[in-house]
């Protein structure tokens, strides 16, 4: 058995009066793919922005290996190594795609205060962002302001830039929605092959993606985890059938 | 949810908008291309000018460079790095007293003899960058502006109390020393030493828009909020970025003070905060040189304007607005503006639409001009007070003519010129619009008409 990576304990977040994640007790373990699934709005973008440093949350603590990381600011806890996505599409509009990405890799090569070299010395830099522009599929649009590619487009550019501080810790909040059948057919496969050796947690609503590509599933409704467990187990509980999808579980 | 998210469209102090317009891939290879050779060719005009101005021009010549410098260094801020920063004549006024003190301290001699004291302008202005960007960068958009601008406030009200810095009403004055074999007493001589200066200043800030902090800069314009989730401390980013800005304002101040060997208090102005944002944004803050340009040829607008006509301030007032409301990238938008067009349009329809324009432009020229000048005779105090009554006013001269007030006539040409050239602007719009429209991608690009 693996160690956990990442725990969340006795997790709570209110907004004023409203309780959006009441009580979360979950374990991530080191090189799996997690999936957390769940109705629209049970809380599962909300306990991706307490984990990434978006909000501290009101109680409760999260830890990424043995580090405490729930008072920390967003970029320390990328720095640690874990880096995420948005449910939204986050980019830079106005810059072109290679720029997209390579703000995302300057990073990781200590360049962040760097005013001193021109960053196209930076040859590892380059590199990386190329093999970064294949991976996402988006070397043809390599000039292209972000802001103008197509949604799906976007949609693999943000997860581009997300892998381009090399995390060991990937949070991917539904990557997929509103990609074609083959767009989603090659980011699976894609995530399959850049998650090796890393840890994925992703958000995602097509069970066809969550189930073929999930080592485990967690189900969050109304602010809780009601059950965690193989896709298997999960398709099994008989509480997530009856919460999650209702009497005809079909889709499970 | 996070008020000042850069994505939002409805962030007040974007100028997102106005750059917006100019596609960014025409921007950023034009400017790659079009931007090293444009400054050495620049570079080599502007050392050949001294051989054909006077010494007065020589002196608005020097007084344009600096303008250049303060309006580049401004735009680090404004047009990279998307912070408007209300004020910068702050930094640009504690380069000019470090620089003034420093050369009376040192009197041109030891390891910094006069042409380096400017060097003191930029520890200045970067040390007081330190500090208030601190605190200002701690927030962006509309707040960032209001930090900026009361932090000016402040030290533009304390400054005449601190009468052993400031100098108090009379200011700080020194002497240019002699050094390295030179006497800096010409006109000449200060405005290649300004050259030097602003030439090596500019090399500076263009390399630092190719350096991984450079590129940055874009990212906290772009999107501040996702680079956080990339790893960066964006705090000391922004910080970072300030103090390059108001250390290179603070070497513009340097060589103000040793062009006029005094500094004074009214350096802190805000006038001077005011003129530096709308220089940058005539000349247009998304590409490099445009905040330079905007400011070489605002320069030389007051310089040759505020001789002719007292009304100077309301018609630089009125380009701008003009500027911001049809031609929001500022004047470099126009290269490629019209470089869209050319590509698609014959060259014969691309010459009279520019000749339209152009006529459209000289009449509303000469409209608004003539109706400017002859209002401000008429309500001038000196001519309300031979005002009889019951008596018809007499006439103003303008132009070397009589012009009678009571006249309909008089009235008649400044309106018939402004409607003339309002149709041939309406006209000319219409056609550029055709133009665009036929050639869809030429269309994105240029001033709205």
């Amino acid at each position: 058995m693996s160690q956990p990576i990442l725990t969340l304990t006795g997790l709570r977040k209110s907004f004023g009066p409203v309780e959006i994640i009441r009580g979360v007790d979950l374990q991530v373990l080191e090189g799996e793919r997690h999936a957390v699934i769940g109705p629209n709005g049970a809380g599962k973008s909300t306990l991706f922005h307490l984990v990434s440093g978006q909000f501290p949350p009101s109680a409760g603590q999260i830890h990424l290996g043995q580090t405490r990381i729930d008072e920390l600011d967003a970029h320390r806890i990328n720095r640690l190594g874990l880096a995420r996505s948005f449910q939204i599409t986050n980019i830079f509009p106005r810059l072109s795609v290679f720029e997209n990405l390579r703000l995302g890799t300057m990073q990781r090569f200590g360049l962040q205060y760097n005013f001193w070299r021109p960053v196209r010395r930076a040859r590892d830099v380059a590199e990386q962002t190329e093999t970064l522009l294949e991976q996402v599929r988006l070397a043809r649009h390599r000039d292209t302001p972000a802001g103008e590619l197509s949604y799906s487009e976007q949609r693999a550019l943000e997860i581009g830039i997300t892998l381009a501080s090399d995390p060991r810790v990937l949070l991917l909040d539904e990557p997929m929605a509103g990609m074609s059948r083959e767009e989603t057919e090659y980011t699976v496969g894609l995530l399959r092959e850049l998650t090796c050796g890393r840890t994925l947690m992703i958000v995602e609503h097509d069970m066809e993606v969550v189930f073929s590509l999930s080592d485990r599933i967690s189900v969050v409704v109304y602010g809780q985890v009601i059950a965690t467990g193989t896709p298997e187990e999960v398709r099994a509980n008989p509480a997530v059938q009856e919460a999650y999808l209702g009497s005809g579980s079909a889709m499970l | 949810m996070n008020p000042t998210n850069p994505m939002d469209p409805t962030n007040p102090m974007d100028p997102a908008p106005a750059l917006a317009r100019v596609p960014a891939r025409v921007r950023a290879a034009d400017a790659d291309r079009a931007a090293v050779p444009a400054m050495l060719a620049g570079a080599a005009l502007l050392a050949l000018l001294p051989a054909v101005l006077s010494p007065g021009l020589l002196n608005a010549a020097n007084q344009m460079l600096i303008a250049v410098l303060f309006a580049s260094a401004f735009n680090v801020l404004a047009g990279q790095s998307g912070m408007l920063a209300f004020g910068h004549a702050a930094y640009f006024g504690i380069g000019a007293f470090a620089t003034i003190h420093a050369m009376n301290a040192l009197g041109g001699e030891g390891l910094l003899p006069t042409p380096l004291l400017p060097v003191f302008g930029l520890l200045a202005g970067g040390a007081l960058g330190v500090a208030a960007g601190w605190f200002s960068t701690q927030r962006t958009g509309v707040y960032f502006s209001m930090i900026t601008l009361a932090l000016a406030e402040l030290i533009h009200a304390l400054a005449p109390h601190l009468k052993e810095v400031f100098g108090g009403e009379a200011g700080v004055s020194s002497m240019r020393m002699p050094a390295w074999g030179l006497d800096f007493g010409s006109s000449l001589q200060v405005y290649y030493l300004t050259l030097a200066w602003v030439s090596a200043c500019l090399a500076l800030l263009f390399f630092f828009t190719r350096t991984p902090v450079g590129r940055l800069a874009l990212g906290l314009r772009e999107n501040g909020h996702r680079l956080k989730f990339l790893g960066y401390n964006v705090h000391a980013l922004r910080l970072l970025v300030f103090v390059v800005s108001s250390a290179f304002a603070g070497v513009a101040g340097g060589l103000q003070a040793m062009a006029n060997e005094s500094a004074n208090y009214v350096l802190f102005d805000v006038r001077l905060s005011s003129e530096v944002v709308l220089n940058a944004y005539i000349g247009g803050v998304g590409v490099f040189f445009g905040p330079a340009l905007g400011a070489a040829l605002m320069t030389l607008f007051g310089y040759f304007v505020s001789d002719l006509t007292r009304s100077w301030l309301l018609y630089q007032g009125i380009l701008f607005v003009l500027i911001m409301m049809y031609l929001p990238t500022g004047l470099s938008g126009l290269l490629p503006w019209w470089r869209a067009h050319s590509r698609h349009q014959p060259a014969g329809r691309l010459a009279r639409l520019a000749a339209l324009s152009l006529l459209a432009g000289a009449l509303l020229l000469a409209g608004t001009v003539l109706s400017v000048e002859l209002l401000q005779r008429v309500f001038a105090q000196d001519y309300q007070a031979q005002l009889a009554a019951g008596q018809a006013w007499p006439a103003v001269a303008f132009l070397g003519r009589d012009w009678l007030p009571g006249a309909p006539s008089t009235w008649l040409l400044p309106l018939a010129l402004l409607a003339a050239g309002s149709l041939a602007a309406r006209a000319a719009a219409r056609r550029w619009q055709e133009a665009g429209d036929a050639a869809p991608a030429a269309g994105d690009g240029g001033p709205t008409p």
